[in-house]
């Protein structure tokens, strides 16, 4: 395993800074002044029984700026400002976010930290609540790992509710709804090994995610994961991204930490509930219909074209049943969640087999991705937002009925698949 | 008169008996070159793709070029380095094989023509599997990615992008080979320049209309993309 190494001159001020309570980071450039505005009143804002703990808000430095470690203007000395550097390069989209996360853990780390909270770079969780929910439960709740429960709409974060959540429960047995998140919180304990590379990771750099609860779950099982729910929408920095190569980045990152972390999840059966804390926020507004015409027209082009492809990845009856969708009318188009789960699985086992180049058998999937969606969205349109939920918990639990298959597949990948 | 046939038959079934005792010990000479090589190379390429196994080749390779499992999924840097020496091998063992039988039947003059000709043979197999692995990766990667732009021509696309590869890598093996070089280069010439006049001919005259409609449903397209989008993947 590797540790994210700092620039001398981060060493030293983190050394001078000495060790923190609670160190407050951010995934991605900012803007430090206003950084340090927000901070200030939002510390003011936390309430006397945090004003007894030292904070440090830290950020990855901009070009240019030095890592000079400065203390609040108005405040006590128990806030100080950590712009930082190291000599990592950030990846793109994700790979960004997560090299900033795993530097900012790193550096909670470093200074003995008792509790790291890790902030998107759009600062949409740097309010009062949001802090105060996460330090609460790790410092109070000790749990070891705190990830967020967004108030998302039907329609948001979809890869997350059709792959990330459901495989990452199937496979590790936790019921974490965004598992891939840009807000969390670790423990000092659990800092240390999120900021760690394994070496498979090393040898990915430029495309290793950080999947927290993967680390969790197979690192320090004895560790209690917890969600809170966070009232934040962030402005995801998709926006000019090419679908297809995004879903490559983050499903291929969650293929390979499968294939690394086989071993463990093989042994685990069901799923099992983790702890909430703060009020659910008040369900959001009813959405807009959404035109599923052009993710249907993407489905329909892709079975009739790359049908030589797919027959490398799945069996017969998953292609079977994939044709019969082909000739639904738009307006009965559904596809099941044994099917969708199943066709996930083939694709991660064709992941680990290399049946075919991993960026093909990537690209190969996006189409099938967004016939998923198209489904969902004309299935969830006249339901509630917490009957939207309650579907997606039924989609779970069927990816979980289904994981024997995952591991029969996994295990014996030449037995007969019909 | 049978006498005389009798004899001549005789005469002709002991030159051709001579004739095949002379060839036998090249061919067994032969055999034992090209099977001893074979063996060298098997237990060669065991030998270092257990050293390479031991010293961490492939994640070291996964970590410099992550394209190479991209041209080669099914098979390990360490196991494709092994499958190089081994065929290699085998290769010196054909060349090795055929002095061999030279020596050994004291017939210079087919392998001499063998072994001239066998450098040209190794090099146009190699452009022939390069060509062919080239042309089902470009093509299985302009599909894929002309599917997830919705281009409705996408296959169509692939297909001539592999075939253009592969006439190209056609061209190339036969040249090297030297078989007929003048009419290769005659005919590839006027193939590929009859494709792009035909090419310009459809865009500029035939299919004018169809072009700008096509310009203008991707400049409304792009219209479109600009308005807020609704569903959100990330």
């Amino acid at each position: 395993m590797a540790a994210i190494e700092f620039s001398e001159e981060t060493r030293a001020q983190a050394e001078r800074i000495g060790s923190a309570d609670i160190v407050v980071g951010v995934s991605g450039p900012v803007a430090g002044d206003e950084l340090r505005t927000r901070a200030e009143t939002v510390f003011g804002l936390l309430g006397p029984s945090f004003s007894s703990l030292r904070f440090v808000f830290a950020w990855p430095a901009a070009a240019g700026e030095a890592p000079a470690v400065s203390l609040a203007a108005d405040q006590p000395a128990a806030l100080t400002f950590f712009p930082f550097s190291w000599p990592g390069q950030a990846g793109e989209f994700w790979a960004g976010v997560s090299a900033h996360q795993r530097a900012v853990l790193a550096l909670a780390a470093q200074l003995n930290a008792r509790a790291c909270i890790v902030l998107g770079p759009d600062l949409a969780a740097l309010h009062p609540h949001p802090l105060q929910l996460f330090a609460y439960a790790v410092l109070e709740r000790q749990c070891g790992l705190v990830m967020p429960l967004y108030n998302a709409g039907k329609h948001d974060g979809l890869l997350n509710s059709g792959i990330l959540a459901p495989l990452g429960r199937a496979l590790y047995g936790r019921r974490i709804r965004y598992p891939l998140a840009f807000d969390f919180a670790a423990s000092g304990a659990m800092c240390a090994r999120l900021a760690r590379l394994d070496s498979h990771q090393n040898n990915h750099l430029a495309s290793s995610l950080l999947w927290p609860v993967t680390v969790a779950a197979t690192q320090s099982a004895q560790s209690t994961i917890g969600q809170v729910h966070l009232d934040v929408h962030h402005q995801t920095a998709s926006t000019g991204l090419d679908l297809s190569a995004v879903l490559a980045q983050i499903v291929g990152s969650l293929f390979q930490e499968m294939e690394a972390c086989a071993a463990h999840w093989q042994r685990v059966r069901g799923s099992q509930p983790v702890p909430v804390w703060g009020a659910a926020p008040a369900e959001p507004a009813e959405v807009q219909p959404v035109d599923t015409r052009p993710m249907l027209d993407s489905f329909l082009l892709a079975s009739r074209n790359l049908d030589e492809v797919w027959r490398l990845v799945l069996p017969p009856n998953t292609l079977l049943e994939l044709r019969r969708l082909t000739r639904l009318a738009p307006e009965a188009f559904r596809m099941p969640d044994e099917l969708w789960a199943g066709i996930v699985y083939d694709f991660a086992l064709a992941w680990r087999l290399r049946t075919i180049g991993r960026a093909h058998l990537l690209g190969a999937l996006t189409p099938l991705y967004l016939g998923w969606v198209a489904s969902y969205i004309r299935e969830v349109s006249g339901l509630s937002h917490a009957d939207a939920e309650l579907r997606l918990e039924q989609l779970s639990r069927v990816w979980e009925e289904k994981k024997p298959y995952l591991l029969s597949r996994w295990r014996w990948p030449d037995r007969f698949n019909p | 008169m049978w006498d005389h046939v009798k004899q001549s038959l005789q005469s002709s079934m002991g030159r051709a008996m001579e004739s095949l005792a002379r060839l036998l010990p090249g061919i067994l000479a032969f055999i034992v070159a090209l099977l001893l090589f074979l063996f060298i190379g098997w237990v060669l390429a065991w030998v270092v793709r257990r050293i390479l196994a031991a010293v961490g080749f492939d994640e070291r390779m996964s970590r410099s070029a992550p394209t190479m499992a991209d041209w080669s999924p099914r098979l390990t840097p360490s196991q494709l380095v092994g499958r190089i020496i081994f065929w290699c091998f085998f290769t010196a063992g054909v060349m090795v094989g055929v002095s061999a039988f030279e020596a050994g039947s004291s017939e210079n003059l087919v392998s001499g023509w063998i072994l001239g000709y066998v450098p040209h043979i190794v090099g146009a197999a190699i452009l022939l599997l390069i060509g062919n692995v080239l042309a089902r990766y470009v093509s299985r990667s302009v599909l894929i990615a002309g599917v997830n732009l919705n281009l409705s021509y996408a296959r169509l696309l692939s297909i001539g992008v592999r075939w253009m590869i592969l006439v190209i890598t056609a061209a190339m093996v036969l040249d090297h080979l030297d078989l007929g070089s003048n009419i290769v280069e005659l005919g590839f010439g006027i193939l590929f320049g009859g494709i792009v006049l035909a090419l310009a001919l459809a865009v500029g005259l035939g299919s004018r209309d169809l072009v700008s409609r096509s310009l203008e449903r991707e400049a409304s397209r792009v219209a479109e993309e600009q308005q807020p989008e609704r569903v959100h993947h990330f």
